[in-house]
C-alpha cells in the first residue's frame, strides 16, 4: 500500500512540477490578459473632442421610452459632422451611449462608467426616475454637470433628498410636475358629465407614491374640486392580477379610472376590466397609454384612452439647434423609423440641445465649472419649450408645458389628439373629449 | 510498524500555497497603495471586484461548504445596504462607521430567519430562503420612512467626504471584506470547525453520527454568510448612492455569485476569484450586448457545468495538482520512506 501511493504521489509531483511551471505561464498570460481588458487606456488623442455621456433605458420594461435614442444619434452626429464651432476653434462632438437596462443599479453603474473611464465632459439622461435619479446622484458626488428629464420634477427633485432652500450643484433637470398633471387631468375629468366617481392605480414606486401622496398628490385637490376617490392603496408592480381593485371600482360605481401604470401592468388591468364588466367613462393612465404601439395592442378597447401629452408634433416650438419644428422632427423620425411620432422624440432631441447650448457658452469643454455654470444660466428655446433653470419651482428645475390627449380614430388608424390645455394655453387644441364606448 | 509511521508526515501547505501566500501579500499592498497610484476607474473596478469576490465567497461558503443552498442572500445585501439609510441617513452616522454595523445588522436578522428556514431541507430550504428575502423587501417596500417602493439617495450622507477619501476608504473597505472573506474562509476551513463542515456537507447524518454538532455548524455558517453579505451591501450602497427596494433586493445579487461560484468552481477557495475574473472579463467584452450579454453569461455557465461541474478551477487543480490555499490534509512519506519504495 505504501509502496504504490508513494509511487503515484512521487509521479504526480514530477508530472506537477513540470506542468506547474507551464501552467503558472499560462496563468500569467491569462491574468495579464484580463487586467488589459479590465482597465483600458485613458484615451489619447491629439485634438480633444467634446464627449457627451448619454444614459437611458435602451433594454428591459421601460425600452419604449428608449427606442428613438438611435434616430436621435444618428441625426446629431450627421447634423455635427462638421464638428460643433465654438469661438473660433470647431470641436468634434462624440456622444457615448449607454443602456441603463431600465435598472437603477445598473443606472447608476454606468453613469460612473461614462465619469471615471470614458471621461465624458457632461452626462445626460432621460426617461423615469430609475434613469434620472441614480445617473443625478452620481454626478451630484462626482462633480460632473449633469441634465436630466423626462421624470416629473417632484419625484426626481424631492426623490433625491432635494432642499429647496439648497437645491444641487452638479444637476440640472427640466419636465412637468404634479401640479401639471392634476391641473390638466381635473380639468379633462370635469369636461363630460360623470358622476365624478374616481378610481386610482397608483404603483408603490417613485411615481404611484408621489401622484398618490396625500399633500402633494391627487388626493386633496380632488376633494377641493368635488371627486370621489376610491383608492386601494398602493400596489406592489408588476402585478398580473386586479380582480380586486375592479370589484371595487365596479362596487362604488367607477366612473373615471386613473393612475401612472407600466405597460404591461396596464394591459393586465384593461382586458381583465374589459372580461369583468368595468365600464368607465374616462381613462386616464400616464406611462402606459403613452406609446402607440401600446394602444395598438388593445385594437378597439384602445380607442378612447385618454393621457397626459408632454410633446406632439403640434406643439409650437422648434430646435434650437437644427431648427427642425417639432412636426418637422416627428415627420424625420417617422421618415427614418416607419414608426409613428412618440413623446420622447421630442425630449430625446431637447436633451442635447440643451447640452450643446451650454457647452458653447461655457466655451468648450475641458472646465466642468464652467459647463456648470452655463447650464445653471440656460435660457434657451427648445423644441419641448423654453428652459430656464432659474425660473423653476426649486433650484435646478426647469418646467416644460402639459397637456392632454385622447387616442382617437383617424384617417389611418389611433392618432393623440389634444383636448385639454388648461395648463399651457400656447399648445393648441386639436378636438374634444369623447367618453368611451 | 511504529518505525514507519514516523516516517509519514501530514502535509498542509504546498509550494503553490507557499509562492500564493506572497503574491497575495504583494497584491493586497499594491491594492491598499492603489488611490496613490491608480486612476479613480481602475479603483472603482478593482474595489467593484472584490465586492463581487466576497459575495461569491460567502456563497461558496454557505453551499459549497456548509451545503446549505440558499438562493436568498440578496436579503442580507439589501438589509445591508438599507442599514446605511438608517444608520447614516437617518442617525447621521459616518457612512463608513456604519458600515461593520450593516453587517451585525444582518447577522442579527439572520438569527430569527434561520431559525425557520433551518426547518426546511434541499429544495424546499432554497425555496423558502428565496421567500425570506422576498418577504423583507416587501417590508421595506412599504415602509414609507425607508423611502417606500420610490426608494432614496443616500447622497447626503455621503456628500461632506472629499472624493479621494470616499473612493480609498471605499476601495480599503472592500479589500478587507473581500480579502479578509477569503482569508477567513481558509482559516475557517483549516479548523477543526471546517473538518466538521465539510463532514457536514458530505453527509448530515454520517457526520452527526460521529458526533459533529450538525445544527451549530449551520448556524456559524449562515450567519457569518449574512455578515459578510450584509458588509457587502452596506458598500454597495456607498458606491451607488441610490436604493430602491427592488434594486437593493434584487435577485441578481444572487445570480452574480451562483455564477461566480459555479464558473470557478464551488466547495474550493480559488474558484471564485477565477470566476470572479471570468465574470469581470465577459462583462468588460459584452457590455455593449444588452440583453444578449446575459445570454452569453448563462450560455458559459451551462457549458462550464456540463462539461467540468467542478468549475474551472475544479478542473484545472485535479488535472495539475495545483492548489493556492490548501485546505486538506495530506499524507507525504518521509526521505526514508521515498529510498526505500523506490
Amino acid at each position: 500500500m505504501a509502496e504504490s501511493s508513494s509511487k503515484g504521489r512521487l509521479s504526480g509531483m514530477i508530472a506537477g512540477t513540470i506542468d506547474r511551471r507551464t501552467t503558472l505561464k499560462l496563468m500569467g498570460g491569462v491574468a495579464a490578459g484580463a487586467a488589459a481588458s479590465m482597465f483600458p487606456a485613458p484615451f489619447v488623442r491629439a485634438s480633444k473632442p467634446i464627449k457627451i455621456g448619454y444614459v437611458s433605458p435602451a433594454t428591459g420594461p421601460l425600452a419604449v421610452f428608449g427606442e428613438p435614442d438611435p434616430f436621435t444619434i444618428e441625426q446629431l452626429n450627421k447634423f455635427l459632422s462638421g464638428g460643433l464651432k465654438i469661438g473660433d476653434a470647431s470641436y468634434p462632438v462624440e456622444i457615448v451611449y449607454k443602456d441603463s437596462q431600465s435598472n437603477s443599479n445598473r443606472a447608476a453603474e454606468v453613469a460612473n462608467e461614462l465619469i471615471l473611464n470614458d471621461e465624458v465632459d457632461i452626462v445626460i439622461a432621460g426617461s423615469t426616475p430609475a434613469t434620472t435619479n441614480p445617473v443625478a446622484d452620481q454626478c451630484e458626488l462626482n462633480g460632473m454637470p449633469c441634465i436630466t428629464n423626462d421624470t416629473p420634477w417632484q419625484p426626481h427633485f424631492f426623490g433625491r433628498g432635494g432642499k429647496p432652500d439648497q437645491g444641487f450643484e452638479w444637476t440640472y433637470h427640466f419636465f412637468w410636475g404634479l401640479e401639471d398633471i392634476i391641473g390638466s387631468y381635473t380639468n379633462l375629468w370635469k369636461s363630460i358629465a360623470t358622476n365624478k366617481v374616481l378610481g386610482a392605480l397608483w404603483p408603490n414606486d417613485s411615481d404611484g407614491n408621489a401622484w398618490g401622496d396625500g399633500k402633494i398628490g391627487f388626493p386633496p385637490v380632488l376633494e377641493k374640486e368635488g371627486f370621489k376617490l376610491v383608492d386601494l392603496g398602493r400596489y406592489q408592480t408588476p402585478s398580473d392580477d386586479f380582480s380586486s381593485y375592479i370589484s371595487e371600482f365596479k362596487k362604488e360605481g367607477v366612473e373615471i379610472v386613473t393612475g401612472v401604470v407600466p405597460p404591461p401592468d396596464f394591459a393586465n388591468f384593461w382586458s381583465q376590466a374589459g372580461q369583468q364588466g368595468l365600464k368607465p367613462k374616462i381613462v386616464t393612465v400616464a406611462k402606459a397609454s403613452e406609446f402607440p404601439a401600446a394602444i395598438e395592442a388593445f385594437g378597439e378597447r384602445g380607442e378612447g384612452l385618454t393621457v397626459e401629452v408632454w410633446w406632439s408634433p403640434n406643439h409650437p416650438f422648434a430646435s434650437g439647434l437644427t431648427g427642425q419644428s417639432s412636426a418637422e422632427l416627428a415627420k424625420a423620425y417617422t421618415a427614418a423609423t416607419g414608426r409613428p411620432w412618440t413623446m420622447p422624440v421630442g425630449f430625446k432631441h431637447s436633451l442635447f440641445e440643451v447640452a450643446i447650448d451650454a457647452l458653447k457658452r461655457a466655451g468648450g469643454p475641458g472646465n466642468p465649472e464652467a459647463i456648470r455654470d452655463a447650464i445653471r444660466d440656460t435660457d434657451y428655446a427648445s423644441i419641448v419649450g423654453p428652459i430656464n433653470f432659474r425660473k423653476g419651482p426649486v433650484p435646478n428645475i426647469a418646467k416644460t408645458p402639459l397637456v392632454s390627449g385622447q387616442w382617437q380614430r383617424g384617417s389611418n388608424g389611433l392618432d393623440l389628439v389634444i383636448v385639454e390645455n388648461s395648463q399651457a394655453p400656447m399648445v393648441p387644441v386639436g378636438g374634444e373629449l369623447k367618453p368611451l364606448a | 510498524m511504529s518505525q514507519s509511521t514516523a516516517r509519514y508526515s501530514v502535509e498542509r501547505a504546498t509550494r503553490a500555497s507557499r509562492v500564493g501566500a506572497v503574491v497575495l501579500l504583494v497584491i493586497v499592498a499594491a491594492i491598499v497603495a492603489m488611490p496613490w497610484w491608480a486612476g479613480r476607474a481602475d479603483i472603482r473596478t478593482v474595489t467593484e471586484f472584490l465586492y463581487i469576490l466576497a459575495l461569491a465567497q460567502m456563497w461558496n461558503l454557505l453551499a459549497g461548504y456548509g451545503g446549505l443552498l440558499s438562493v436568498g442572500q440578496q436579503a442580507y445585501v439589501g438589509l445591508g445596504a438599507y442599514s446605511i439609510v438608517v444608520l447614516s441617513l437617518k442617525l447621521g452616522l459616518n457612512v463608513f462607521l456604519a458600515v461593520p454595523l450593516a453587517g451585525l445588522v444582518a447577522a442579527l436578522v439572520a438569527v430569527p430567519t434561520a431559525a425557520i428556514v433551518f426547518r426546511l431541507r434541499g429544495a424546499y430550504f432554497a425555496v423558502g430562503t428565496w421567500v425570506v428575502a422576498e418577504i423583507y423587501q416587501l417590508f421595506v417596500a412599504n415602509t414609507a420612512s425607508l423611502g417606500g417602493g420610490s426608494g432614496l439617495s443616500i447622497t447626503n450622507a455621503v456628500r461632506g467626504i472629499p472624493a479621494f477619501w470616499r473612493e480609498a476608504l471605499t476601495l480599503w473597505f472592500a479589500a478587507a471584506i473581500g480579502i479578509g472573506a477569503l482569508v477567513l474562509v481558509y482559516l475557517l476551513l483549516r479548523s477543526r470547525f471546517g473538518l466538521a463542515l465539510t463532514a457536514v456537507r458530505d453527509s448530515e447524518p454520517a457526520s452527526e453520527s460521529l458526533g459533529v454538532n450538525v445544527r451549530d455548524i449551520k448556524w456559524v455558517v449562515y450567519l457569518a454568510s449574512a455578515f459578510g453579505c450584509g458588509l457587502v451591501g452596506a458598500l454597495i450602497a456607498i458606491t451607488k448612492l441610490r436604493l430602491s427596494p427592488d434594486a437593493a433586493f434584487s435577485m441578481d445579487w444572487s445570480v452574480i455569485m451562483f455564477f461566480v461560484v459555479v464558473i470557478g468552481g464551488i466547495g474550493t477557495i480559488e474558484g471564485p476569484i477565477v470566476g470572479a475574473l471570468v465574470y469581470f472579463a465577459l462583462r468588460e467584452f459584452l457590455d455593449g450586448f444588452g440583453s444578449w450579454y446575459l445570454i452569453v453569461l448563462g450560455l458559459a455557465a451551462i457549458l462550464v457545468m456540463l462539461t467540468s461541474p467542478k468549475g474551472l478551477w475544479g478542473w484545472f487543480a485535479a488535472k495539475y495538482d495545483i492548489r493556492f490555499f490548501p485546505v486538506q490534509r495530506r499524507l507525504v512519506l518521509g526521505d526514508e520512506a521515498k529510498e526505500s519504495a523506490s
